[in-house]
């Protein structure tokens, strides 16, 4: 316990910082945050300025992802705040922890319409875990201890605390005040343990389903000694994936709407599902009532809420997976299934032998994954190359590959990167992009300029919207509507501008010396792969369709 | 659509009411009737609503419990009138 002392609520915020163990922030300063960053010009706390406030808000999501630490982003009132929205919104749809701290305008103009006012804690309710807005200069210090326990307790998520400006400046005693633990804790019921044994050792065909849940409970470990212990076949999904090892020979990939074909059909045909740290999202299942019809329910979660949401669980187990699945963690007789999935595994193994010289994306990426050195952390944008690189690299931590999942928002990769790079300073990062994507948040390669970021940025080019190109053309009769980006910028002259080593490949041949040249570059590097527009991700279960009537061609 | 009547205590925190209404309208329940009351000897707001959908309550209740303001949530098997108001 240190002594009391008074200080400014600004100075009292970086306080609070050190206290958490908080070494990095990403923000971008304005008025009604002024006070907060002059504290910060004695503060020890390294701040990255970014160049627009979602870039900040994923960069904050980036480090906490790539860490597993809270990370924290700062913005002024206002169209600062409002920037952080999207950032925001991204972090609660996957359980991202993330404390927000915005300026206000002072409390005695706060109502008033005020220059740069808005009322962010009002818009945060939708886009946050939890939010504050602190008034009374007293709250201050419990406040933020409070939005650091909340981002982590639980689920995680992102939390807001808006800070007027003349609280940032008033005088305030420092409590060290570490007491002021959440008082509402949902109590979880009992787990439902012996129904989900009777279950267990009745099953002759089942599946684990694995979540981003497990790497958020740090079950890693846990999940793999089930699923080696059990042999039972694993699927993955998008966020959940590395959280089995890609070695296993019962891991079938990811499920889904763009999952492998084994993976969806081994699931529609099981008779159990032991769901881990996963919610049953609408990309996972396709047409809710015909997914794994057959198939029990055995359901992991932390979350109250998901428990019964999509569907109903025949054991729920609630609480923390990694004290409870190894309660069911034991040998199980289904050879005959494993057998059955590891023939499908291979009979519908990907393919890579692509005619023509263009570059096949599936295959550039898998080059891309056998290449990069152990511990490579991929951030991906969305789209189609978010799938292909879901589908054909290689990943042996969750923490590993951070793409924007439940939101799906383009622009993450590039600020997420840089998030990355800064809390895993000696591992190699590298940004997976497609040509729409990149243009979202394309300011962060100035954050990049400014701070020698070394990411790596690999643009898969089709001069177009591709997925939404793509669904034109198979659901919407080829009407090709907005999606050309044929007069995209020159990718190479742009990153040049930036100080970014950069280099256009067009042919198969040039693939693997580019990539190499790439990852031993030192500094940060952009390769712009130039790819057949009318590529397609296949498989793909078209939408309200159950997933085993997949589409792998056309 | 069946209609439920929810009794939830919360603390009396900011917009703690306007969290409540933002799920309930998110997750895809209708007000009918709502009233909110604050004991200040210990701070605790009790606001009891009628709700309609063709959800099951559960899903409701479920997502009101995860707001950190809320202490609890049951359903009123017994509904009694409560005071309407254009929520």
């Amino acid at each position: 316990m240190t002594e009391s002392k008074t200080l400014t609520g600004s100075a009292l915020l970086f306080e609070v910082l050190k206290e958490h163990g908080v070494q990095h922030v990403f923000g971008y300063p304005g008025g009604a945050i002024m006070p907060i960053y002059d504290a910060l010009y004695d503060s020890d706390v390294k701040h990255f300025l970014c160049r627009h406030e979602q870039g900040a808000a994923f960069s904050a999501v980036g480090y906490a992802r790539a860490a597993g630490k809270v990370g924290v982003c700062f913005a002024t009132s206002g169209p600062g705040a409002t920037n952080l929205i999207t950032g925001l919104a991204d972090a609660l749809a996957d359980s991202i922890p993330i404390v927000a701290i915005t300026g206000q305008v002072p409390t005695s103009a706060m109502g008033s319409d005020a220059f740069q006012e808005i009322d962010i804690f009002g818009l945060s309710l939708a886009c946050t875990k939890h939010s504050f807005q602190v008034t009374d200069i007293n709250d201050l210090e419990e406040v933020l201890y409070q939005a650091f326990e909340i981002a982590l307790e639980g689920r995680h998520g992102p939390v807001l605390v808006d800070i007027p400006k003349d609280i940032q400046l008033a005088a305030v005693t420092q409590r060290f005040d570490k007491l002021s633990h959440l008082k509402n804790k949902v109590k979880l019921p009992l787990a439902d343990i012996s129904k989900a044994l009777e279950l267990l050792t009745h099953a002759k065909q089942p599946i684990l389903y694995v979540g981003g849940g497990v790497g958020m409970a740090s079950a890693i470990d846990e999940v793999r000694e089930f699923a080696n212990k059990t042999g039972m076949p694993s699927v993955s999904t998008l966020k959940g994936l590395g959280a089995i090892n890609p070695d296993n020979d019962n891991y079938l990939g990811m499920l889904g709407m763009h999952g492998t074909k084994a993976a969806n059909i081994a699931v529609q045909e099981s008779d159990l599902l032991v769901v881990v740290g996963a919610r049953f999202d609408d990309r996972v299942t396709g047409k809710l009532d015909e997914f794994a019809p057959h198939a029990k329910v055995i359901h992991f979660d932390i979350d109250t809420a998901e428990i019964n949401k999509r569907r109903t669980a025949d054991a729920a187990i609630l609480g923390d997976l990694k004290g409870n699945l190894p309660l069911l963690t034991m040998p199980l007789a289904i050879k005959a299934w494993q057998q059955k999935v590891q023939q499908m595994k291979t009979d519908f193994a990907w393919r890579y032998d692509h005619p023509g010289d263009n570059i096949y994306a599936p295959a550039l990426l898998k080059t891309v994954s056998d290449l990069m050195p152990s511990n490579t952390c991929v951030t991906t944008d969305v789209g189609q190359h978010q799938m292909w690189a879901a589908q054909h690299m290689s990943f042996d931590d969750p923490s590993n590959f951070l793409t924007s999942g439940g939101m799906g928002t383009m622009g993450f990769g590039l600020p997420a990167a840089i998030g990355a790079q800064i809390s895993r300073p000696h591992d190699t990062v590298i940004v997976i992009s497609g040509d729409g994507s990149i243009m979202m948040n394309i300011q962060e390669l100035a954050t990049i300029k400014r701070y020698q970021i070394p990411v790596k940025i690999v643009l898969i080019d089709n001069a177009k919207l591709g997925m939404v190109r793509q669904w034109q053309d198979l659901f919407f009769d080829g009407r090709l509507s907005e999606t050309d980006l044929s007069d995209n910028p020159d990718f190479v002259m742009l990153s040049r501008a930036f100080d970014i080593k950069s280099q256009k490949i067009t042919k198969k041949s040039e693939v693997k010396a580019a990539i190499e040249e790439m990852l031993d570059h030192d500094g940060p590097y952009f390769l712009q792969v130039k790819i057949d527009a009318t590529e397609n991700v296949w498989p793909l279960v078209p939408p309200n369709t159950a997933n085993d009537k997949m589409m792998e061609g056309v | 659509m069946n209609k439920y009547q929810l009794v939830i205590m919360a603390d009396d925190k900011q917009v703690v009411l306007e969290r409540i209404l933002q799920v309930t309208r998110y997750r895809g329940f209708l007000i009918n009737a709502m009233n909110a009351e604050v004991n200040t000897g210990n701070n605790v707001a009790t606001i009891t609503m009628t709700v309609s959908s063709d959800r099951p309550i559960s899903l409701l209740i479920d997502q009101i419990n995860k707001l950190i303001d809320i202490k609890d949530v049951k359903v009123d098997a017994s509904p009694t009138k409560i005071p309407q108001c254009s929520a």
